[in-house]
Parts: structure tokens; C-alpha cells; sequence
């Protein structure tokens, strides 16, 4: 689930942190930058794991503030395919069913990935919601919501940031675009595809 | 930006773990004192929840040596450490061609996994009616906890 990059990063250090030690100071400085963010390719940074080296302390003309060169080692959530994952389900809808693992929250099961052959009903609790059920030997095993469910990784997609459109067609069709965007969910930079369509996937309830 | 190495090592989720919990995020109910992120917090509060948080890097050492006779990719002996599964259905998606592959020997590696890995503690639950397996596992427990 995770893994080590290696990232090599100029970053200017603002004159209020020079009191700090340089160490505390880069480190708190990259951890702005870069945590909880998602890198494309490499994931998204959960924890900064070292720092390697820091060059430089360059004071460029203009400027009142230090620029360093450092090099450190970031601790990347990145699943790999394949992987089997315990998440907790946080929404059950027609369209399938959306995993969560805390500090992730972007991870899609489509109907085509969900155990077959299956059911749905719309659930009591939720509404708008479904309840997916799957059939299995003439028994129906459903998924609940308190269940810790295993999930393997079908892909793991990084969509690009969405580029808004020209000034003029914005005026014209304004009040369609904020219909759809109402609809939008926000942008998720990093997309995972679960499937549950295996032996020994799904609600752990059902294999134990 | 330069991205130098994109996959410099894997760690599996107790190193990630132990990692935090160094930075103090286990030690700290106040959540503000420690040298640790809120969004860092949040892994903490995923990982407290799986079997890492009764993982040591000792034990995972040991597991791997136990376990290179029987020819797994790296990718699925950090899988099996992850999830700690206790039985074949549950090793069958974490290892592919599982049955071409180990045969007979997944009881023997499965033997493996249960007495080296320690389980948590809703696992243990659930295994109360196999009161041989619950021998094991609280051995496991107490060996773990040295």
C-alpha cells in the first residue's frame, strides 16, 4: 500500500523561519507543500519519511528570503494492481458502491466489479440509496454498512485537473454549466477501481 | 520538482506505523501537541484498526525468512502481511494461481501465517469455536507482546 519516493525539490525558506533550526524549518516547509497531496504517478504523500540532503542557501538578488536545494524521501500511499485492501463503505448507490480507508476516500466499485450474480434494494435507511445483495447457492449475503469490506485494485487512475471553459461560451450557457456542476462531484485526483468480484472478497462477514 | 527514484522501497503498514508513532502520534489523545499532521492522523487511525498495530519489524523479519521457500513475489508476501489472512478462501485473491502454485502447502503456509503473524483482536473472536486455533493465536499474542 505504501511506498518510498525519493524527491529532489528547490524551495525558498521565508525569513520568518530562520530562528528555527534548518532541519525542523525545510521539513515543516516541504510538509506544507507536499502532504496530503497527490502526486501524478506516484500517489498521494502521506508522511515525509527523511531528508536525504539539503544544498544551496542561496540568497538570490531581490529576494530576503534563502533558497535551498533538498533532497527527501516521501512515504506515498500508491496501491499496486492487484492488491487486496480492507475499507469500510461509505456510500452504496445504483451505480456501485464507494470505499473508504479514512484518509482515502476515492475508491469506486462499478456494477461490472461487484460480486455476481447479485441483487439490489433500495435501502430503508439511506435514501436514494441501494442495498446490494449477492446470491450465492441459494443463500443471500448483502452488504452492510458496518462491514469491513476487502476490495482488489483494478486500476488506479490520476484524471488530469479539468481545464474550464472560454470566457464566451461560459456566458451563454452559465446556467446549464451550474446545474451540471451542482450535479459534479468534487475533483478527485486520484482515482482507485476496486473489484469484489473474487473469492474471499467482499464484507469479510461473509469468508470468516 | 524532480522526482529522482518514484519507487525507492516498499514499507509495509507496520513500518508506516511505527513510523508515525516515532513522531509521537499514539501518545498524544490532544491531537495537537505532536509533531504530526491531522491528514497523518487519519492513516494513524486506518492503521491502529488492521493487524499492523500488533506487528513488530522483528516478527515481519522472521515471517519472510519462513517464507522464501515458498516462492512468493514481494507484492504478495506485503499483501499477506497486511491482511494476515487465517484461511484459504481468504489467501486465494492475495496470491495468484494460488492452487497451481502452492497446492497441498497452503495449509503448511497458512499454519505459518497464523503462528507468526499476530492477529487482532476481532480476528481472535471469531475464531473462539476452533479452540485449537485459539491456543495458538494466544501465544502468538503473548510472544508478540515480549
Amino acid at each position: 500500500m505504501f511506498v518510498m519516493s525519493e524527491i529532489e525539490h528547490t524551495l525558498r525558506l521565508p525569513p520568518h523561519l530562520l530562528n528555527r533550526p534548518l532541519n525542523a524549518a525545510i521539513k515543516g516547509e516541504l510538509e506544507s507543500l507536499f502532504l496530503d497531496k497527490v502526486i501524478d504517478k506516484l500517489g498521494l504523500c502521506v508522511s515525509m519519511y527523511d531528508i536525504l540532503s539539503i544544498d544551496g542557501g542561496f540568497i538570490f538578488p531581490g529576494d530576503g528570503a534563502s533558497t535551498y536545494t533538498a533532497r527527501f524521501r516521501l512515504v506515498m500511499f500508491r496501491p499496486y494492481v492487484g492488491e487486496v485492501i480492507s475499507a469500510r463503505l461509505k456510500e452504496s448507490t445504483k451505480d456501485g458502491l464507494r470505499l473508504s480507508l479514512g484518509f482515502f476516500d476515492d475508491i469506486y466499485v462499478p456494477v461490472p466489479l461487484m460480486p455476481n450474480p447479485y441483487h439490489t434494494e433500495p435501502d430503508p435507511e439511506h435514501k436514494n440509496g441501494t442495498r446490494w445483495v449477492w446470491e450465492y447457492m441459494g443463500e443471500n449475503y448483502p452488504i452492510d454498512w458496518a462491514d469491513e469490506i476487502r476490495f482488489r485494485v483494478h486500476t488506479v487512475n490520476y484524471p488530469p485537473l479539468p481545464v474550464e471553459q472560454g470566457k464566451d461560451s461560459e456566458q451563454k450557457d452559465s446556467e446549464e454549466k451550474d446545474s451540471r456542476q451542482k450535479d459534479l462531484k468534487p475533483f478527485a485526483p486520484m482515482v482507485i477501481t476496486g473489484s469484489l468480484d473474487a473469492d474471499g472478497l467482499g464484507p469479510t462477514a461473509w469468508w470468516v | 520538482m524532480k522526482i529522482l527514484q518514484s519507487n525507492a522501497g516498499v514499507l509495509t503498514n507496520c513500518e508506516v506505523l511505527e513510523l508515525l508513532k516515532s513522531r509521537g502520534a499514539g501518545k498524544d489523545p490532544t491531537r495537537v501537541i505532536a509533531a504530526v499532521a491531522p491528514s497523518e492522523f487519519k492513516v494513524y487511525d486506518y492503521l491502529e484498526q488492521t493487524v499492523a498495530s500488533k506487528q513488530t519489524i522483528e516478527i515481519i523479519h522472521k515471517f519472510v525468512e519462513d517464507c522464501k521457500k515458498y516462492d512468493l513475489a514481494n507484492g504478495e508476501m506485503l499483501n499477506v502481511v497486511n491482511i494476515r489472512p487465517s484461511s484459504a478462501v481468504e489467501i486465494d485473491p492475495i496470491i495468484q494461481d494460488c492452487d497451481s502454485r502452492m497446492g497441498d502447502r497452503i495449509d503448511e503456509f497458512l499454519e505459518n501465517v497464523v503462528q507468526v503473524l499476530p492477529p487482532y483482536p476481532s480476528q481472535l473472536e471469531s475464531n473462539e469455536d476452533t479452540a485449537e486455533d485459539k491456543e495458538e493465536t494466544t501465544d502468538d499474542q503473548q510472544m508478540g507482546v515480549k
